[in-house]
């Protein structure tokens, strides 16, 4: 057993998943209020990518930052969240909420629109060079945990301690506060919701709101740990995201953390073992089918993932 | 006797005036409006200016931009430059050779850029006697058994990068366990099949794994990278994707160290703590030579950062517009006639030494150039 | 508007509001070309839709512009194939491109260099027809049970799976494609012009979309749009609801198919990276713009849409394009017709005043040129506002004001859709006008190829949220 790879794929997992997490909430949320899923959020979480990378030029680039390097992270973070939250709820009321009474094929379209959109407008105004966060200059690689076989940079440490954070406050919010609620209220049925008094438009706003400012961060986790973003880097988070979704149970929020986490583990540890495993026919490219025939597997057999309940339609 | 030999002599003086002056007419020289006039075309840029590797073909296009500028200003000519996406596609490849084919204003082709653009389009130019001067086009099989007569390139072919790599990381680095790591784009891929099969021929052991070109995070082929490996030949290209690959390998303890193949040279995005980058041309800004003209780009591009391909290109368009301004001496210029003489170039490049082009459209006397990087510094190797 | 002739009592059972919908259409100047269109019968309109491309060949004389014809061609079989799915079923096929992939890489894999083999077409094509068909029916198989917003994801998932297959397996020999793929043989003639080619396309266009007509008038073309409607009612109507979608995703590939199968010889070779997200995402621009639902419509779309990208990729065309599609849409919203013209004309005038100002107070706001080289960009370099500092040599927008610019545009258009008073609506249509020309002077027209794709996928947004059926297709009242 080779205890050296065996933990640093699973270093790698939790990495990966937490910012699968973070973006599967984003998800879970968003389909949980408006059944709607959501095809450009990989692209938020692209834009929030970019702002962090604003951030640091701004405040005097990579190998000089003007601020500490935790309070550069912060600010970061705290831009791409705002940045991401408000483009979010612009997203919901340009592109979805004439569609709210649509067919439901009609916001998918408008999504990958917005998809479309966003991309191409990233690639128009910062131009195709993958940036870099320059990373590996701010904070040396071998600055961390090394005892044994773990090896773990502090950043990683960063990243899935600031994912779990905001999942915790999530959770938080969700369950003791009264927005949080009024959001249980209006995703279990909208019109009775709207009935008891609930301003729905306002509740979905900030919905979108707090579900994108999560993608927003996961794009400043993602290019910190990673080092290079470019422009359609979210289109691969946004589909890993939704299958963790889809897994931990849509519109769940635990069920989102895990199907997270779930992810990232699977595709580390088959991108570590797929060869061994098919005997040397598949090479570790193909760790995405690992994740596709999870995903189908799960829709087959447990539409509603881990931690959902089966969902009984009412005609 | 004396009479005939002077006559004779006489004669034959005659007769060499008369050739000369003949000769001399021909090459009368246009006006300088009329030089304007007949230089009033257009260079035709084939390559990928949006897509995956949109930041080389922008760069690319920069330089020839710069080029032509500078070229216009000194000479009084009146070049323009024509972009053409291919968007690494070969069918929007195809479809741009058909348009500046049909496009009579474009009287060269510079790029295209990705082999595989040649591939799809080369037997297009070379019907409408279109000259193609390629930059950054290394695959072996494009001038091999010279399938296009119209094709050259100022840069050296792929056949010398891969034994250049297996020479090097297995005779001056000693590598005994090596990982080759393509990015599954058609540049990559047969490069590192022929560095894998190369390298396995002298002993050294070689596993093979596979990223996707839009890959930012190795970490769990990292982990399959053994302890025991040396040397890890990374072709990308990427640079930022390169140094990624690096202080992730530093990250998780792995002793090797990263030799990138040329698309991961760039000083500003590859700094790597140890590793090696090969690349098809000496890098300019290590050139004291070619102080003056990085200071004239960076004035131009506002600093915009580059690597090897944009001077690349650059010479390509130089070599264009040399030869198109040749052919405009006698007033006018035809594309057939800029093949004709671009195959005679001879011109001294911005890269070292001169242009000149074999029979097959190969640069004459081309070699890669290994750099050795040190916490970021670059430095020529052996 | 009133729903009747005066006060009447309410008709039990009858949704008022649905049922004057009808009424409501038919005041509008399309849906009465749309009715009109209606009565023509079918033959007239198939014959009006295939001489503009029969005769297309006669007009034109350069190689380049007829591999555009072929390519729209092509498009307008995808585009017929993913209405099918996406139009008559309801089903989004986020997957599609996969299909054309499979038919041109099985066309190679039976009349190139790398098999050895060399199929005619008349068989060949055929074949892939129904071998494409069936693999569209496995991969409908998971639809069966999965929610349409779910079967878009897992059709997502297929086409990254089919692309990575083909990246990374031997057989398909990789990122370098198939080449030296053989042109198409009927009956042992080949096809060697691309005279010939268009031609067949335009066989295969008038075969498939004949029967594609057909199918719709059937017996299955009606459960289709039951389906589509409410699906659970359908199923309640004891319509073999699964069958019917599996259908559905069948035609649709097997039309891709046909697709791929002309497309693979035209271009000589197949390439991985020829099936992409961008190629999907510009058939269903195509499909929406033209009218989900309509054999026409969707005809249409392809031929604009193909057309407008193709000609966007010139920067000499595309200002013409823009300011003429911008001029045309504000004569085509804005009634009476002397309301755009005083947009337009103040919006002149406006721009004149800020460039006059500017001039004066900052030269260096007005300093730089226009990237754009046709006329019409010589006329408004006087005009639009032109920093100096904006773009760099090769007309990439490096500073910040540029990319302020754009966002503000963006934001002021979408908040120009907030103004609920018409006249404050045409008043601040007049500096975003404005704004939007800088914009298109300043960084749109440095990359035109970049642009198209921008306005793709905004027109999309746009499309969805003012006119989801298009140019030709129905609207549908839909009853929650």
């Amino acid at each position: 057993m080779d205890w050296d790879k065996i933990v640093q794929l699973l270093v790698n997992g939790m990495t990966l998943g937490s910012v699968y997490a973070l973006v599967a909430l984003g998800f879970s949320m968003i389909y949980g209020i408006l059944k709607l899923l959501n095809l450009a959020h990989g692209d938020v979480l692209m834009v929030g990518a970019f702002i962090g990378w604003g951030v640091i030029n701004w405040l005097g680039g990579a190998q000089d930052p003007n601020v500490a390097v935790w309070l550069l992270i912060v600010l970061m973070l705290l831009a791409a969240m705002a940045g991401c939250g408000f483009l979010g709820v612009a997203i919901e009321r340009f592109a979805y909420r004439p569609l709210r009474r649509a067919p439901r094929i009609a916001p998918l379209i408008s999504a990958l629109g917005v998809s479309f959109f966003l991309q191409n407008s990233v690639l128009l105004l910062f131009g195709a060079d993958f940036r870099s966060y320059e990373t590996f200059d701010l904070v040396d690689v071998e600055v961390g945990i090394s005892w044994g076989p773990l090896n773990v940079w502090i950043i990683r440490i960063v990243v899935i301690a600031s994912a779990f954070a905001m999942m915790a406050g999530l959770w938080l919010l969700v369950t003791r506060t009264k927005l949080g609620k009024a959001m249980r209220a209006t995703a279990f049925d909208r019109e009775a919701a709207a009935m008891m008094g609930i301003d729905v438009d306002r509740v979905i706003a900030k919905t979108f709101f707090i579900g994108s400012a999560l993608a927003g961060a996961a794009g400043i986790l993602v290019g910190l740990v990673f080092g290079s973003i470019n422009h359609f880097m979210g289109f691969n988070y946004g589909l890993k995201g939704f299958t963790a979704a889809v897994v931990g149970g849509i519109g769940s929020i635990p069920g989102a953390m895990f199907g997270g986490l779930f992810i990232g583990l699977s595709e580390a540890f088959s991108v570590g073992y797929i060869e061994d495993l098919t005997r040397g026919r598949l090479g570790s490219a193909f760790s995405d089918l690992v994740v596709f025939l999870i995903l189908i597997v799960f829709m087959l057999v447990r539409p509603q993932g881990i931690f959902g309940k089966p969902e009984v339609k009412k005609v | 006797m004396r009479k005939g030999l002077i006559a004779a002599s006489l004669g034959l003086l005659a007769a060499a005036v008369l050739v000369t002056s003949a000769l001399a007419k021909s090459e009368a020289t246009a006006t300088p409006a009329q030089l304007a006039a007949c230089t009033n075309v257009s260079l035709g840029f084939v390559g990928p200016l949006t897509g995956p590797v949109a930041f080389l073909g922008q760069e690319q296009i920069s330089w020839l931009r710069f080029g032509v500028q500078k070229y216009n200003a000194a000479n009084r000519t009146r070049f323009k430059v024509t972009p053409g996406d291919t968007r690494l596609q070969a069918p929007v490849a195809r479809t741009v050779a058909r348009r500046f084919v049909s496009d009579r204003k474009i009287m060269t082709v510079i790029g295209p850029s990705e082999s595989q653009a040649v591939r799809v389009g080369g037997n297009l130019y070379e019907k409408a006697g279109l000259a193609a001067v390629s930059g950054s086009a290394t695959a072996i099989d494009l001038t091999k058994g010279r399938p296009y007569t119209s094709f050259f390139r100022v840069v050296p072919n792929d056949g010398i990068q891969g034994p250049d790599i297996i020479n090097f990381v297995s005779g001056q680095l000693g590598a005994k366990n090596v990982v080759v790591i393509d990015s599954q784009d058609d540049y990559s891929v047969p490069l590192a099949g022929a560095v894998s099969t190369g390298l396995r021929r002298k002993n050294v052991t070689v596993s093979r794994e596979s990223v996707s070109v839009d890959d930012t995070d190795f970490s769990s082929v990292v982990a399959n990278v053994g302890n025991d490996v040396n040397v890890v030949v990374f072709a990308t290209q990427n640079a930022s994707s390169a140094n990624t690959l690096s202080n992730q390998l530093r990250e998780q303890g792995k002793k090797a160290i990263v030799f990138g193949t040329d698309g991961a040279y760039s000083p500003s995005q590859f700094k790597p703590r140890n590793g090696y980058v090969s690349v098809f041309a000496p890098d300019l800004h290590f050139d004291r030579n070619a102080r003056a003209i990085v200071r004239e780009y960076n004035r131009y591009s506002k600093n915009r950062s580059f690597g090897s391909f944009g001077p690349a290109t650059y010479m390509a368009g130089l070599v264009a517009m040399t030869n198109i301004t040749r052919a405009c001496r006698d007033g006018s210029v035809t594309r057939a006639e800029v093949t004709r003489l671009i195959r005679t170039t001879n011109i001294p490049s911005i890269l070292g030494g001169s242009i000149r082009f074999d029979r097959k459209g190969d640069l004459r006397g081309g070699a890669f150039t290994i750099y050795k990087v040190t916490n970021g510094t670059y430095s020529p190797a052996g | 508007m009133s729903l009747s002739e005066g006060p009447e009592q309410p008709r039990i059972g009858v949704d008022e509001w649905v049922a004057s919908a009808e009424e409501r259409r038919s005041r509008s100047p399309l849906a009465r070309a749309q009715d009109a269109m209606e009565r023509v019968p079918a033959a007239v309109k198939l014959v009006a839709l295939v001489v503009p491309f029969a005769i297309f060949p006669l007009f034109v004389d350069s190689d380049y512009l007829m591999q555009v014809g072929i390519d729209t061609l092509v498009f307008v079989l995808l585009a017929l194939g993913l209405n099918v799915a996406v139009g008559w079923v309801g089903l989004l096929d986020l997957g599609y491109v996969a299909f054309f992939g499979i038919g041109a890489y099985l066309y190679a894999a039976v009349a190139s260099e790398y098999a050895g083999r060399y199929w005619d077409a008349a068989i060949a094509i055929p074949v892939i027809a129904v071998a494409v068909a069936v693999s569209g029916f496995l991969v409908g198989l998971p639809s069966r049970r999965l929610v349409g917003d779910y079967l878009a994801i897992v059709t997502l998932f297929f086409l990254q799976l089919w692309l990575v297959v083909l990246i990374n397996a031997s057989w398909s020999r990789g990122p370098n494609g198939i080449s030296d793929i053989h042109p198409l043989k009927f009956f042992g003639r080949q096809v060697t012009s691309l005279d010939g080619y268009f031609y067949v396309a335009l066989i295969a266009f008038v075969v498939i979309i004949s029967f594609l007509y057909l199918l719709n008038q059937s017996r299955t073309g009606r459960a289709w749009r039951a389906l589509r409607e409410d699906e659970l009612a359908a199923e309640l109507m004891t319509m073999p609801v699964n069958r019917l979608k599996l259908m559905g995703f069948a035609v649709g590939a097997g039309i891709a198919g046909v697709a791929g199968a002309i497309y693979a010889p035209v271009q000589g070779a197949v390439f991985p990276a020829n099936f992409d997200l961008v190629l999907l995402i510009t058939l269903y621009a195509m499909v929406v713009f033209g009218g989900a639902g309509s054999l026409v419509g969707v005809t249409v779309g392809a031929v604009l849409i193909n057309g407008l990208l193709e000609a966007l990729n010139d920067a000499d065309n595309a200002s013409w394009i823009f300011y003429g599609v911008v001029a045309i849409a504000l004569l085509a919203l804005l009634r009476p017709w002397w309301q755009p013209l005083a947009v337009l004309g103040a919006t002149v005038v406006f721009g004149f005043a800020v460039h006059e100002i500017a001039e004066q107070a900052r030269p260096s706001l007005v300093g730089g040129a226009t990237l754009g080289d046709s006329r019409i960009d010589r006329l408004v370099d006087s005009w639009v506002l032109l920093p100096q500092n904006i773009l760099t040599g090769d007309g990439l927008p490096t500073g910040w004001l540029g990319r302020l610019a754009y966002i503000g545009l963006i934001a002021s258009i979408l908040g120009l859709t907030l103004v609920r008073s018409h006249l404050w609506r045409l008043i601040g249509l007049v500096p975003v006008l404005y704004l939007a020309a800088c914009v298109w002077a300043n960084i749109l027209v440095a990359q035109p190829a970049v642009a198209r794709f921008v306005l793709i996928g905004a027109m999309l947004v746009g499309l969805m949220a003012y006119r989801p059926e298009g140019l030709f297709g129905k609207q549908r009242v839909e009853i929650v």
